[in-house]
């Protein structure tokens, strides 16, 4: 079934609403609370973008985590080095995160595709830690680099609060913005690429082309995540962008939602939040996550995003026409 | 004697060390539909591919009026109006009837779009009936009649056919020869791999004979008058 009208209606003003209600969330939790919803907003543009390759695109690549990597340190080192504003690193970050998905689609334009891009990708995360461990100069090797202290307009940018702020208005925009490439030409060539590559081509696509895109684009949100990263935790180091950071994105998608924005929102809310509340169950905290992320896939195979769609179809994500 | 459209001269192509065409050369008139005939592994399919860029020769020309297509890239060759039916006819199983045949204008305008759509569903009634099921919900000849209509879509100037027929009942092979015999009175080009003979001869005005990629024999199909057993011998003899 598909949403009628009103439906969409309704679903621009939740997308909307949501957002303007959280404005209220520094003032009504705890400081330790916020630090983890900001956390949570890092992860659900790591999802986001991890997902517009392995979801939307269809491609089985594991540069994610470089992307992040890329985005942090290029923040890191532009605010260090080069005394750049924070604030003023992000679209930097973002840029290289792209330039990263523009080097990794590389493989993929070679037509290297499954576990052979996947290894190739994966390899492309390690090089890159290497680069972090051994460029010492410039990121300061093991040691990582600390952000300096600042301020925006007068507030403090170690303020949970003023970063909460800035980090919504960027996952807002982010998530807008990949929705709205999804709707559009090239979002549909993204996903025809995902469905069959030759059909693709024979109807005329560009699909390398199609490819780099996605995977710039990828690179372009993880990056951003990565500089919204180096600010929260105030602190980069190479041991922050290892496979661990990536089976966790990795989970997130396939628990929110393969080729889904929403599921890309829930799989980080829910993967983020999720440990912090077992953190009541001491000892338990392992066992109780491991069989709730195996319930969810067993009972939703395609995801939590799965679940609302079939309570409403307001959630249904189709970036076609009817 | 009619335009000529395509030009095919001394094509070469290899999968890897092994040549598949090995100077194949043929013209295409303007709103014929010529057919290629050959054994198995004589270069018919892969000269389809090779003309719509999915394989790349080595060398040869490819020409379209002025146009070298040789090297260029799929979508490029679209863009100069050569649209492929392939073998497996390549649809997007979960999409509707609809969304597949739009995807075939994706490059042209909402409004253009909309009125070929109206063309193709008057010329595959049974689509329009069926317009908002999925693809892999539809019967094999109708799910032909999906990868031709939107291949149509774009308003080829050549429209290439890789075994339309291909695992189709006899009464869809007459139906879709009875669609061809529509699209050549709209004067559309095609050029048709066929191995079912019956169809071959049915809907081509003209026949080529591949063996081992190269142009061996060729014809007009009216000329022969049914008589089809010394092509037959050509082919497989």
């Amino acid at each position: 079934m598909m949403p009628t009208s009103a439906q969409l209606r309704f679903r621009t003003i939740l997308f909307w609403l949501v957002p303007a209600l959280m404005l209220a969330v520094p003032m009504v939790v705890n400081p330790y609370v916020l630090f983890i919803i900001n956390g949570i907003l890092i992860f659900v543009l790591i999802t986001l973008g991890f997902n517009f390759v392995i979801g939307n695109l269809g491609q089985l690549a594991f540069a994610n985590t470089a992307f992040f990597g890329i985005g942090a340190y290029s923040s890191a080192i532009a605010t260090t080095s080069l005394g750049l504003p924070w604030i003023a690193t992000i679209p930097l970050a973002g840029l290289a995160g792209a330039l990263g998905g523009f080097l990794a689609s590389a493989a993929a334009l070679r037509g290297i595709r499954l576990y052979y891009l996947a290894i190739i990708t994966l390899a492309f995360g390690e090089l890159m830690r290497w680069i972090y461990v051994h460029a010492k100069s410039i990121t300061g090797g093991t040691d990582g680099l600390s952000m300096p202290r600042e301020t925006l307009l007068g507030f403090s940018l170690t303020d949970d609060r003023v970063k909460f702020y800035i980090f919504l208005v960027l996952t807002v925009v982010l998530v807008k913005a990949t929705l709205n490439l999804l709707r559009s030409h090239i979002g549909r060539s993204i996903m025809a690429v995902r469905e069959n590559e030759v059909a693709t081509a024979s109807l005329g696509i560009p699909t390398s082309r199609i490819i780099v895109i996605a995977f710039m684009w990828s690179g372009f949100v993880v990056g951003c995540a990565g500089s919204l990263f180096a600010l929260h935790t105030a602190y980069v180091f190479p041991e922050s962008f290892g496979m661990l950071q990536l089976i966790v994105s990795f989970a997130m998608v396939i628990v929110g939602g393969l080729g889904s924005v929403l599921g890309s929102i829930l799989g980080a809310v829910v993967l983020t939040a999720l440990p912090e509340y077992l953190r009541s169950f001491p000892g338990m905290e392992e066992l109780f996550f491991g069989l709730i992320v195996i319930a969810v896939l067993l009972l939703l195979p395609q995801g939590l995003a799965s679940l609302l769609r079939r309570l409403s179809p307001i959630f249904i994500e189709r970036y076609y026409r009817e | 004697m009619p335009d000529i459209l395509m030009t095919i001269r001394d094509l070469h192509v290899a999968y890897g060390k092994k040549p598949i065409l090995r100077g194949a050369g043929f013209d295409l008139y303007k709103g014929e539909c010529l057919t290629l005939l050959g054994a198995n592994g004589s270069g018919k399919s892969t000269s389809l591919n090779a003309i719509c860029g999915f394989v790349q020769p080595a060398s040869g020309s490819v020409s379209l009026g002025d146009q070298e297509l040789a090297g260029l890239a799929p979508h490029r060759i679209f863009q100069h109006g050569v649209a492929q039916v392939s073998q497996k006819r390549d649809l997007f199983p979960d999409l509707t009837v609809t969304d597949n045949l739009r995807l075939g204008a994706m490059r042209r305008g909402a409004k253009q779009a909309a009125r070929t759509l109206d063309q193709v569903y008057a010329r595959f009634p049974r689509l329009a009936e069926r317009r908002r099921q999925a693809t892999r919900t539809l019967s094999g000849g109708e799910q032909q009649m999906v990868a031709i209509g939107r291949a149509l879509m774009s308003q080829p100037t050549l429209l290439l056919l890789d075994e339309p027929s291909g695992g189709l009942s006899p009464e869809f092979c007459e139906e879709i020869a009875l669609l061809m015999d529509g699209l050549k009175a709209d004067g559309v080009t095609m050029l048709m791999v066929e191995q079912n003979l019956k169809l071959a001869f049915r809907a081509a005005d003209r026949f080529i004979v591949l063996r081992d990629g190269l142009v061996v024999d060729g014809g007009d199909v009216k000329a022969m008058e049914g008589d089809h057993d010394a092509i037959i011998k050509n082919i497989y003899l």
